[in-house]
């Protein structure tokens, strides 16, 4: 019957278009995910100790993309030749991969929940300056800090502040009159030497950094965070919505 | 009748030599420019006391620094360099210690606008621990309180002085481990992505079975 046909006609476009907008978005998924890999700000150090890590999540995320990406085309080719075999190859591939990409949406979500100010400050407080030559952990921890409050003009988490309400590893080494807060959080001029120390020590604006470098570490951090999760969201609603189709069309087809 | 202090009648004639003038000022914490650092958990940071003793020209100005519980018992007739006000030995043995020393040149009045002129009470730490140095501006050893008041010694009597500071509290800093990082919980967006997702492919599963 033609009016059949033209469904059938219908419901196979559909599920074609479907699948190539798959496939280029899991090439997208994994671009994105291979720059957030990439540790593109260098926060990549501060990070490491929390324990929902968005690195899992991107990873995920790139083997996710590419499979979609493969999944599609032989999408494609199973709806064109009309196969139960290869749609229903299709259809469990793609339940198994729509598995994985929940994993990674669910971890990225959830990193970004725990992406709170305590929690970088007592990790700085515990591990800025850590003098021991043996970890270099630490020692990439201190730097990276140092980058951080010399790039941003920022000092601390919330501000220099943290160092007198809290003790910490920086305080055991250096003692409080000398060093009311680190050298880095103070104003310095072309050489990387304070432009005023006397004026930094004791807080005088314009000769130290008054911010916290909070804002700067939890923008990047929360961008990354939402790119991976909501994109993978939006990616699996839509292929939620093909795979469906794809089964009503397999149980249309005749043997 | 060489007493320390002004609470004695006023009957003899040399009175003016057995007490110092009692100025009216009071040494008070920097409160412009407003300073982050103006306490710390070792030093604070005074106003200078500038058009104070403009009198008193040929007099030492010392800085005395007491715990505050302790003020009533200093004596203006205690000598600076000795051990009875050695910072070394506060607050141990002493409960009131001498430093700062300065004269009317090192605080001349008026002070010229928009320069910044603070004491920093505690910034020496090359002396702290050296005995040979009893002056020595060395950081406080606690949070206090303290009281801090100027006296002015003529020779090697006094022939000024200040009233007791407010008490002066320094800041405590805590341990690291009492910040808590629990967390403030899940946030809606993270919710809603774990619960459409589940239902989604809850239905998935569904169809998967009705079609085998």
């Amino acid at each position: 019957m033609a009016k059949s046909e033209d469904c059938v006609h219908i419901l196979q476009g559909l599920l074609v278009f479907g699948n190539v907008v798959i496939g280029m978005c899991g090439i997208a998924l994994t671009a994105e995910c291979i720059y957030v890999v990439s540790n593109p700000n260098g926060l990549y150090p501060l990070l490491k100790a929390t324990e929902n890590d968005i690195n899992a999540a991107a990873w995920i995320g790139i083997f996710v993309g590419l499979a979609l990406f493969a999944l599609s085309i032989l999408g494609i080719i199973g709806v064109i030749k009309a196969s139960r075999t290869l749609l229903m190859v299709y259809i469990i591939l793609m339940l198994i991969t729509f598995a994985f990409e929940m994993a990674s949406c669910i971890t990225a979500a959830t990193h970004q929940d725990s992406v709170t100010p305590e929690l970088f400050l007592k990790q700085m407080l515990e591990r800025y300056q850590k003098s021991d030559p043996a970890n270099n952990n630490d020692n990439e921890f201190t730097k990276t800090w140092d980058e951080l409050m010399l790039q941003n003009h920022c000092c601390g988490v919330l501000g220099p502040s943290d160092w007198q309400k809290y003790t910490s590893v920086f305080r055991l080494t250096h003692n409080d009159a000398d060093y009311p807060w680190p050298r880095k959080c103070c104003v310095l001029d072309a050489h990387g030497l304070p432009v005023n120390l006397d004026g930094c020590k004791l807080g005088v604006s314009g000769y130290y950094n008054s911010n916290g470098c909070y804002d700067a570490i939890s923008g990047p951090v929360n961008t990354h965070a939402w790119g991976v999760a909501w994109f993978g969201f939006a990616i699996l609603c839509w292929t939620f919505c093909v795979l469906l189709g794809t089964m009503f069309y397999w149980s249309g087809i005749e043997y | 009748l060489r007493g320390c202090s002004a609470g004695s009648a006023p009957s003899a004639s040399s009175l003016w030599l057995l007490t110092a003038d009692q100025l009216g000022y009071t040494p008070t914490l920097t409160q412009t420019p407003s300073l982050e650092a103006v306490t710390t958990a070792s030093t604070f940071v005074l106003e200078q006391p500038r058009c104070v003793f403009d009198s008193y020209g040929n007099a030492d100005i010392w800085l005395v620094v007491a715990l505050a519980k302790a003020t009533s018992t200093f004596n203006n007739t205690a000598r600076p360099g000795t051990p009875e006000t050695a910072y070394q030995l506060f607050p141990g043995s002493v409960s009131a210690y001498m430093t700062l020393n300065a004269t009317l040149a090192n605080y001349p009045c008026p002070k010229p606008a928009g320069e910044i002129t603070v004491l920093r009470v505690g910034s020496e730490t090359s002396c702290a621990g050296d005995e040979a140095r009893p002056t020595c501006n060395g950081p406080l050893p606690n949070p206090g309180p303290y009281r801090v008041k100027f006296l002015a010694l003529q020779g090697s009597e006094p022939v000024a002085e200040t009233v007791w500071s407010e008490s002066i509290t320094l800041r405590t800093a805590e341990p690291p481990s009492s910040i808590s990082t629990t967390g403030k919980g899940h946030s809606a967006g993270m919710i809603a992505i774990t619960t459409i997702l589940s239902i989604l492919f809850a239905i998935l599963l569904a169809g998967l079975v009705a079609m085998l």
